[in-house]
């Protein structure tokens, strides 16, 4: 039928492939190799095909441990930066002029300094001869220094701080294209603030919230750096024990097979936050 | 009142009453001392161009904004305080705004769910809504499959289920095309006036104005120049302003060189032209006409004003043709006839004739 040959015009490479040829490549030369490379190290034991390495990850007590403490350390980093970066990036978009541009480099400066010199500062802040218990000595809130670096108190606070411009970045995108007179419509028609707020708002802000939720988790419950600096060994996360297994105990199959646990956590989450977009993307109805 | 004899309906008990609203947005003055009453089941029209203040009026009595000085009054009472959620004024924004995350049919059924109106008594509400602005077969369709024309009627509906004490339509066909709008302007005014609704329309196009309206407000820098039924507006314009922005004219300077009972004679530059009015003798007026109160020729029954004019250019309009006449800035004119007599081309000389009452003279600026 003429009607199919004009919905199905004939396939052929087309600019689009070309495009984007150079940056697969690039990927696969990068990430796809090392990857396979990677799931190859986790099954090769030292006498052949083995899957002692996810037997021990997810078999022994500490492993586990670490397991859960890193999701509970990505669950409780996102919540954290969900309810600062929420009503920050609704500011943000609906900031003008020198307001939102303040605003901007409050929130986005933090991201130009690097990991390292923040955790040196956090710990001039934190420790016990610090500015933070200094402050509170002189003000007389407290008798003696508190014990607050090294704490897990401090380590959320650190997290949070690094990750809450991926929460506040999404969300703000998807704020500033919104539409400020459906909240006004509602109101026409009778809507109490709230009402506004969960039945329109929300629910049109929520595409932004699943990407500032995935991609924080993501980077969260895999985090190295910050953990390691501000805990050290007191906290151990999947990436530190990853880097103690392929650095110091050269136990490469172990180091591969929390890899293999922790990308499939990070798997899991970037396609179900995905699958969820697009759900809220389709207009409900026909 | 001000200077101009601008009749606002002050004081006349109206359905909404607004008195002496200003509002500014930082240095600008955006409402100047507004005041207007409307009847109940009136519709009227708030005209004017971009930044006249008409939509900032139309936030202001639906509750988005909150005028620094004034009342507002809906059914004698008083509302200026009062958050939008509490004022039961419905409101058709421009592009309708549509929550894209609900169906037509949850679209319709918000205000009801906001107002906690019970399930089983929203259901039929909203179907009548439906069946009202023939809507029935799209029910459950997603906003985004709707065409401009059927958003229009979803926004209505959704404006008119919960049944608001008065109605305020921003610049409602505008996102229409030419055709669609005329169609959509006959058919909203049939349907609100069924209903009996009190409606408010923001536009800036006149002869939107002109179709919708029982009475125009013409808005100009945040007062409003005139209020008035859409032949007066046209026929007797308080000021130029209300002249140059509703229909066509030939306007024409000059100087009032005789005066008699209620009627003047102006020199310009076509001629004398008598016009009913009085000024005193020497002022610089201005003397304007309609486009279709000039007819061709000098044969017409006395007390008549005869001039002769070159013309510049022919526009043809289908029902009618548009005769531009060859003037010097400010002066210009045009003239309507309903059908072209042979023999007059760009560049011809013609009679022209019009009646002492249908010339119009305001003071020079």
């Amino acid at each position: 039928m003429s009607a199919t040959a004009l919905t199905a015009p004939p396939r052929r490479p087309d600019g689009l492939t070309l495009l984007v040829l150079p940056a697969l490549a690039f990927l696969g030369v990068v990430f796809l190799l090392p990857l396979l490379l990677l799931l190859w190290s986790s099954i090769r034991g030292p006498g052949g095909f083995s899957l002692n390495g996810y037997a021990r990850v997810l078999g022994d007590a500490y492993y586990l441990q670490v397991m859960l403490q890193s999701l509970q350390l990505g669950l409780i980093t996102t919540g954290g930066a969900l309810l600062l970066g929420y009503p920050a990036a609704f500011a943000l978009a609906r900031a003008r002029g020198y307001a939102q541009v303040v605003l901007f480099a409050l929130i986005f400066l933090p991201l130009t300094v690097s990991i390292i010199v923040k955790s040196f500062g956090w710990g001039i802040v934190l420790r016990r001869d610090g500015i933070l218990n200094w402050a509170m000595e002189n003000l007389g809130l407290i008798e003696r220094p508190v014990r607050m670096i090294f704490t897990e108190g401090a380590l959320y606070a650190g997290m949070i701080n690094v990750f809450l411009p991926f929460m506040v970045l999404p969300i703000f995108s998807v704020v500033r294209m919104m539409d400020t007179r459906l909240p006004d419509a509602a109101a026409t028609l009778g809507a109490s603030p709230w009402f506004r707020f969960t039945r329109v708002t929300l629910p049109l802000s929520l595409p932004g919230v699943v990407a500032g939720v995935s991609i924080t988790f993501s980077l969260a419950v895999s985090a190295y750096v910050t953990p390691s600096l501000l805990m050290g060994d007191r906290f151990m996360t999947m990436s530190m024990v990853m880097a103690k297994a392929f650095l110091n105990l050269r136990d490469w199959q172990l180091g591969a097979a929390m890899a293999t646990v922790l990308l499939a956590v990070a798997i899991t989450v970037v396609v179900g936050a995905a699958w969820l977009q697009k759900r809220l993307a389709t207009p409900r109805g026909s | 009142m001000r200077d101009g004899g601008v009749s606002v309906g002050v004081g006349a008990a109206g359905h909404l009453a607004v008195s002496g609203a200003t509002k500014r947005f930082g240095a600008a003055l955006v409402l100047d001392d507004l005041s207007i009453a409307v009847a109940k089941g009136e519709f009227v029209s708030l005209l004017g161009p971009s930044g006249c203040g008409k939509t900032t009026l139309l936030r202001c009595v639906a509750g988005l904004l909150r005028p620094d000085a004034g009342r507002i009054l809906v059914g004698g009472a008083d509302i200026t305080t009062l958050p939008a959620h509490r004022r039961n004024v419905g409101v058709v924004f421009q592009n309708y705004a549509l929550f894209p995350h609900l169906t037509v049919a949850e679209n319709i059924g918000f205000g009801l769910r906001a107002q906690g109106v019970a399930k089983r008594e929203a259901a039929p509400r909203i179907a009548e809504a439906l069946r009202l602005v023939r809507m029935e077969a799209h029910a459950d369709k997603a906003i985004t499959a709707l065409s401009g024309g059927q958003q229009q009627r979803v926004a209505v509906a959704r404006a008119l289920v919960v049944r608001p004490s008065l109605l305020l339509l921003d610049e409602p066909f505008s996102a229409l095309d030419r055709k669609l709008r005329e169609t959509m302007q006959v058919e909203l005014k049939q349907l609100l006036r069924e209903v009996g609704i009190t409606a408010i329309f923001v536009t800036h196009d006149q002869e939107e104005a002109l179709v919708v309206s029982d009475r125009i407000a013409v808005m100009n820098a945040g007062r409003i120049e005139q209020l008035a039924d859409p032949a007066a507006l046209y026929g007797r314009p308080s000021s130029l302003y209300v002249l140059d922005f509703v229909g066509q004219s030939t306007r024409l300077s000059g100087r009032v060189v005789e005066t008699a009972s209620n009627e003047i004679a102006i020199d310009t530059a076509l001629g004398r032209i008598w016009a009913p009015g009085s000024f005193l003798r020497g002022s610089p007026v201005i003397v304007a006409v309609r486009p279709e109160a000039v007819t061709l020729g000098s044969a017409q029954d006395g007390a008549a004003n005869h001039i002769t004019a070159r013309v510049a250019e022919i526009s043809f309009l289908g029902s009618r043709t548009q005769l531009h006449l060859d003037l010097v800035e400010p002066d210009r004119g045009v003239v309507e006839l309903p059908r072209l007599p042979d023999g007059i081309a760009p560049g011809a000389s013609v009679p022209l004739s019009f009646r002492v009452a249908d010339a119009m003279v305001f003071p020079a600026p």
